[in-house]
């Protein structure tokens, strides 16, 4: 009974074999009966029968029993069979279904929900399975994956936005760094204040890298602002040490003519320190953007534009000057290219022995004037050499590239970037280091029409004598009169030796007003402003030539005020 | 002050002139020697000395020299005294004038000259 299925197949035949083993028993034990009743004594006979006869109750007994039970047997065997194949089918079925759900129900559920169904309406048009726990698996599925979508959605969006913010911010810093502080920037360098700068930016979108760029460029408008506030601090007190030296030196000037020999040296020595201290000065004043405590309104012959260098160095006397060039440099860069051409001899002193000369040799070429400066000290290294011509090549002009004390290079540097002039190191064929200045074409004083006389006479004075006969017919008792400088002597001082090379108007007039000698040298009233040279002028005009010049026909005031204007300079003091 | 908006003079300085000198080597000069030039001014010379040299084609006194250089007398003398040296110039003092005997002497002359200068 505990395994029905088995035994039933084999039961339903052993049903008949009973009844045949029923037979051949009840058969046998009849024949052996027979047998045996018939081959026992007659006495026995009885005795014999009825065990026979007992054997074969038994036997059917037993048989009927067994027969019953096996009966039994075959119809359970039967009905479990049955119950199996029920069995097998409702789970051949449910597997069909489960594999229904996982291939098609399933995605097709996931699928609408990651569209955005809702659970609810993903599940609206699919088979309901018949077992719940097939539904409850169908309804968490549908419920989770539709949590699962909504925060992955969610988590999208998120992460869209994150990028977008960051790509913005990425932008927004990409265009501060590129155009916005630049801009500003210059802006300030320009001198434009911290509000207009901010004023004129754009205000970044994030609030961030809003505060961040005005905050960067408050800061620099300060510094800028401080930087400016020191250099104009610097420039103007340097601006009076600059005009207290330039009087002193028209004092010292003054004192060399007025007193003799025996204080000349001296006066000269404190010229000397004087002029020193004006290079000094000069070179801070154009480091902070200042300028020059000089400037010529004339153009200035080479000879007195390397003497007017070297005079305001300290070694000026080892300076062997070779000039035999008759250029001169125009009134505008005459200071700058002796300025610059100071430094750089003060430098090519400053490194050679002290017993040794520097040379300057100036030569005429087609590119423009080229001022060679040699000294023979110890050749400079590369390194110094590099660092030398990267200073003198004007590329920063700015204070912050500035190396400790030096400064001279610095100003060099700054002039060439000004003037166009190049300077260029090289190793000097003398041992040392040669320094070659080009000064540029532009930088020369134009040679006039009237400059080929001046051919003979030292290329010192061309420039200057083509101004004097200027003068001289419009105005010609003025400008003899008083100071003239040194080159003007030649046309307007002496009547009898240098009067072939002088329009006679202009050297007949003069050189008895210039005598108004009082211990029989020659004085030069010298006045240091406009207004005294004026008035000097007019007493000039009144004492000496007056009459004659009153008497000439009357001029137009544009005339006689650039006439005025010519006269004044001759007449003004040298310094 | 005031700075000037220009300068008007020379920009170099006097003793670059005479190469720092303040005193003449040559004795011998006063402000009325007469000085004559011996040659031509040739290439490569101190400014100051070819117009020495051209102004003195005729004898020329010292003091006349200084004015036209527009120069202190001092550095006109260290000047020619380079100038002498080199054997460019010569110097000769008016006194032969005064040898002949029918000049006046040079007491006069100063009592003159003083005359002259108290006008």
């Amino acid at each position: 009974m505990s395994d029905p299925a088995a035994p039933g197949q084999h039961r339903v035949p052993g049903g008949r074999l009973p009844l045949a083993l029923l037979a051949i028993g009840l058969t046998a034990l009849v024949a052996g009966g027979a047998a045996g009743a018939a081959a026992a004594p007659d006495s026995t006979r009885p005795w014999v029968l009825g065990v026979i006869a007992v054997a074969g109750a038994v036997a059917v007994a037993a048989f009927l029993a067994v027969f019953l039970r096996v009966q039994r047997m075959t119809t359970a065997s039967l009905s479990a069979a049955t119950e199996t194949a029920a069995l097998r089918h409702r789970a051949e079925q449910r597997q069909a279904y489960t594999a229904h759900l996982a291939d098609s129900v399933l995605p097709a559920v996931a699928e609408r929900l990651r569209a955005g169904a809702r659970p609810e309406d993903a599940l609206a048009g699919m088979p309901v399975p018949e077992d719940p726990p097939l539904q409850r698996l169908l309804h968490s599925f549908a419920y989770e994956v539709s949590s699962a979508t909504g925060q992955r959605l969610s988590a999208q969006a998120e992460r869209d936005e994150a990028a977008r913010r960051a790509q913005a911010l990425a932008d927004g810093v990409d265009d501060l760094l590129a155009n916005v502080l630049p801009g500003a920037f210059e802006r300030l360098r320009g001198g434009a204040s911290a509000g207009t700068a901010l004023a004129k930016v754009p205000r970044p979108d994030d609030e961030r890298l809003a505060v961040l760029t005005e905050f960067v460029i408050r800061e620099y408008a300060t510094s800028e602002r401080r930087s400016a506030a020191a250099r104009t601090a610097g420039t103007k007190a340097l601006s009076r040490v600059q005009a207290a030296a330039v009087s002193m030196l028209a004092d010292l000037r003054e004192m060399q003519e007025r007193h003799g020999e025996e204080v000349f040296g001296d006066l000269l020595r404190l010229d000397h320190s004087t002029s020193q201290v004006g290079l000094l000065t000069d070179r801070l004043a154009l480091l902070m953007g200042g300028r020059a405590s000089r400037a010529w309104n004339k153009p200035i012959v080479m000879e007195s534009i390397l003497r007017g260098a070297v005079g305001r160095i300290a070694a000026y006397q080892r300076v062997r000057m070779h000039c035999a060039s008759s250029t001169a440099i125009a009134g505008f860069a005459a200071e700058g290219v002796m300025h610059l051409l100071a430094e750089l001899i003060d430098n090519a002193a400053n490194f050679s022995p002290p017993i040794d000369e520097v040379n300057v040799y100036v030569e005429e070429r087609t590119a423009g004037l080229v001022v060679t400066i040699e000294d023979s000290g110890l050749r400079m290294s590369d390194a110094a050499m590099r660092r030398a011509e990267k200073a003198v090549s004007g590329d920063s002009t700015d204070l912050a590239h500035l190396q400790g004390t030096r400064l001279g290079l610095a100003v060099v540097g700054l002039l060439a970037h000004k003037y166009g002039i190049s300077v260029s190191y090289r190793p000097s064929s003398r041992g040392g280091t040669g320094v070659v200045v080009l000064l540029p074409p532009h930088l020369l004083a134009q040679q006039r029409a009237e400059a080929p006389p001046a051919a003979v006479v030292p290329a010192a004075r061309a420039p200057r004598q083509t101004q004097a006969p200027a003068a001289g017919p419009a105005l010609p008792a003025a400008p003899a009169g008083t100071a003239t400088p040194i080159g003007t002597a030649t046309a307007a001082g002496t009547a009898g030796p240098t009067a072939a090379s002088v329009p006679p108007d202009t050297a007949g007039t003069p050189a008895p007003a210039a005598g108004e000698t009082t211990h029989g040298l020659p004085v030069r009233p010298r006045g240091r402003t406009l207004a005294r040279a004026d008035r000097a002028r007019e007493r000039a005009a009144d004492a000496s030539a007056g009459l004659p010049q009153r008497k000439r026909p009357a001029r137009d005031a544009g005339a006689s005020f650039g006439a005025f204007h010519r006269s004044r300079r001759p007449e003004n003091p040298s310094e | 002050m005031i700075r000037k908006p220009v300068d008007i003079g020379d920009p170099h300085r006097l003793y670059t002139v005479t190469g720092g000198r303040s005193r003449g080597e040559e004795a011998g000069l006063d402000l009325v020697t007469l000085i004559v030039s011996e040659c031509r001014p040739t290439e490569g010379m101190q400014s100051e000395h070819v117009r020495i040299l051209e102004l003195c084609g005729h004898p020329t006194a010292v003091v006349e020299i200084a004015a036209d250089l527009r120069l202190p007398i001092t550095v006109v003398k260290i000047l020619l005294g380079d100038l002498l040296a080199s054997g460019r110039i010569t110097a000769r003092n008016p006194r032969p004038s005064a040898a002949h005997g029918d000049a006046p002497e040079s007491a006069l002359l100063k009592e003159v000259l003083i005359g002259l200068r108290n006008l």
